[in-house]
């Protein structure tokens, strides 16, 4: 307890006597933290972005022709069972082919032999704060598909699998950003913690001199690692932080796919900063000394 | 207390010391005299294992010095006082923190390490510099505190290379008896020295060196 007084009093003391130094350190890891920080708002962002894509997945149950008023309710109630799901429109046969009568537009005329409606009417489904996998899709079409009165029901497999395939390529490429990201961090902190170590290497071999053990030189630069990392991180946050403020904008809307809302990190992820940071300063201090002790 | 058998040490070609054998009693007190560059200096390094020998064995208080390393060594270096000839003191930190490390590395309490340290600045008579820096020291007063770290821990041996270039022959003197008060406790003391004045009333026993090699 009180040799840990010592190393702390030590860490905090050669830091203040170090003061250029550390300030360049601490700067360069809270630079890095920033990017891996600006990094990972973003994809969580895009990943949020991609599930609400998931979200706006629709489901259209079909009637069959001449279903009366009683199936059409005990079909929506069938419907409303499925959770997390929600009619959003019933479309009578009316109704799509007025809606396929806008759609085709100058080719109307294509209708007009018609003599009688050949579309189906249908109940628009949605999902709300669910995710749904393929599997499950695949169980509710069967399990709608017996409710009497019900002709088919369809959903668009391509969208969905372009939705997934967009998630999951987001996934790999945040990995491989993020990671090569750590590395980089970890490649430029050693380094900077490196000089400083080196700045001191008369001190090192003083301390082992008088008879310190390797721990008792070493615990003082891995609490100063670690300060130095706690430190970045908390920079990086609140730059990243008031860069946030800053941008105005909080929706994003492209191309007309589903809103993008912009959010800051959640708590999990401040966390996550802040232990890299530690982690960082830590390895990086770690590393630096254990080569400094090899020569 | 400290054996040498057969100890050379080069440095590239130049011999620093020459197959020398040495056998130093506990509770001897010893100097070690010659020439600038006869290897006085490597002579104190290699009973310190600061220096690996090129050839021989070194033994201290019973371990064999090419034998341990690691924790070991740091170990019997906190029962070993060092007097370096260029003092070797952390420029960061204070005449009192510099002489207090010796004992803090050690584990010792902190009221101890606080007693040993005020006994010993009062000693060599560095009590009004204590919360002065190094460089902001003379030679002579440097030299001390170098002095007073080495006695902190009240070693087995105290290694003393040339502990007094740089006094004046009043403290000078002060500091011999403070060698001898420690010695009479019981310490093992080896001072390098070119310094004359120190052999010329001295009953103690003295290693001439020239060129590397050893003359009782
Ligand atoms: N690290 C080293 N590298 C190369 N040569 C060295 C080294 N240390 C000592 N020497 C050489 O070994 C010889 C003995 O040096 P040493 O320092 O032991 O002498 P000394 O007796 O202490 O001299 P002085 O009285 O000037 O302190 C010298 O010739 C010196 O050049
Ligand atoms: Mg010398």
């Amino acid at each position: 307890m009180r040799l840990w007084l010592y190393y702390f009093k030590h860490a905090f003391e050669s830091i203040l006597g170090n003061r250029l130094i550390y300030f360049i350190s601490t700067g360069t890891i809270s630079i890095s933290l920033l990017l891996f920080a600006a990094f990972v708002l973003i994809s969580a962002n895009f990943n949020n972005w991609a599930k609400s894509w998931e979200k706006s997945l629709s489901l259209s149950v079909y009637l069959e022709n001449g279903t009366d008023a009683q199936e059409k309710d005990e079909i929506a109630k069938a419907i409303e069972r499925v959770d997390g799901a929600e009619i959003k429109a019933f479309i009578s046969k009316e109704k799509a082919l007025k809606d396929l009568a806008e759609t085709l537009g100058s080719q109307v005329g294509l209708l007009e032999g018609l003599t009688k409606n050949p579309l189906p009417a249908s109940y628009e489904v949605i999902f709300r704060n669910r995710e749904l996998s393929r599997e499950e899709l695949k169980n509710i079409k069967k399990s709608l598909e017996k409710v009497k009165g019900v002709d088919e029901v369809q959903y668009s497999e391509q969208w969905l699998e372009r939705i997934e395939g967009f998630i999951y390529f987001s996934r790999i490429l945040g990995l491989i950003v993020g990671g090569l990201l750590c590395l980089a961090v970890l490649f430029i902190v050693t380094n900077t913690i490196k000089l400083a170590i080196y700045a001191r290497r008369e001190e090192i071999e003083i301390c082992k001199l008088v008879g310190a053990t390797d721990w008792f030189v070493k615990i003082p630069f891995l609490l100063e690692g670690a300060i130095q990392g706690i430190f970045g991180a908390l920079i990086a946050l609140s730059v990243l932080f008031f860069s946030y403020s800053m941008f105005r904008v909080r929706t994003i809307q492209l191309f007309g796919l589903p809103v993008m809302d912009v959010t800051f990190l959640n708590a999990g992820q401040y966390v996550l900063v802040v232990f890299l940071g530690l982690t960082l300063g830590l390895l990086g201090s770690f590393v630096a000394i254990g080569r400094f002790f090899k020569f | 207390m400290i054996q040498l058998f057969r100890v050379s040490k080069y440095f590239g070609v130049i011999a620093a010391l020459k197959d020398a054998t040495i056998r130093i009693r506990k509770g001897e007190f010893v100097f070690v005299t010659g020439p600038s560059g006869a290897g006085k200096t490597t002579l104190l390094r290699l009973m310190f294992g600061a220096e690996k020998p090129t050839e021989g064995q070194i033994l201290i208080n019973g371990i064999n010095l090419g034998r341990v390393g690691g924790s070991r060594l740091d170990f019997l270096r906190r029962q070993i006082g060092f007097v370096f000839q260029d003092f070797k003191l952390l420029h960061r930190r204070t005449v009192l923190q510099n002489v207090a490390l010796a004992s803090e590395v050690g584990g010792e309490k902190w009221t101890t390490t606080r007693k040993k340290t005020h006994q010993l600045l009062r000693a060599v008579g560095l009590t009004a510099k204590e919360h002065a820096y190094p460089l902001e020291l003379s030679g002579g007063e440097q030299q001390r505190v170098a002095i007073a770290r080495a006695m902190v821990n009240d070693p087995l041996i105290l290694l003393a290379d040339e502990p007094t270039g740089n006094l004046d022959p009043e403290i000078t003197r002060d500091i011999m008896i403070l060698f001898r008060s420690i010695n009479l406790r019981g310490t093992t003391v080896v001072v390098a020295t070119h310094n004359k004045e120190l052999l010329r009333n001295t009953d103690q026993r003295v290693l001439f060196l020239q060129n590397g090699m050893i003359h009782e």
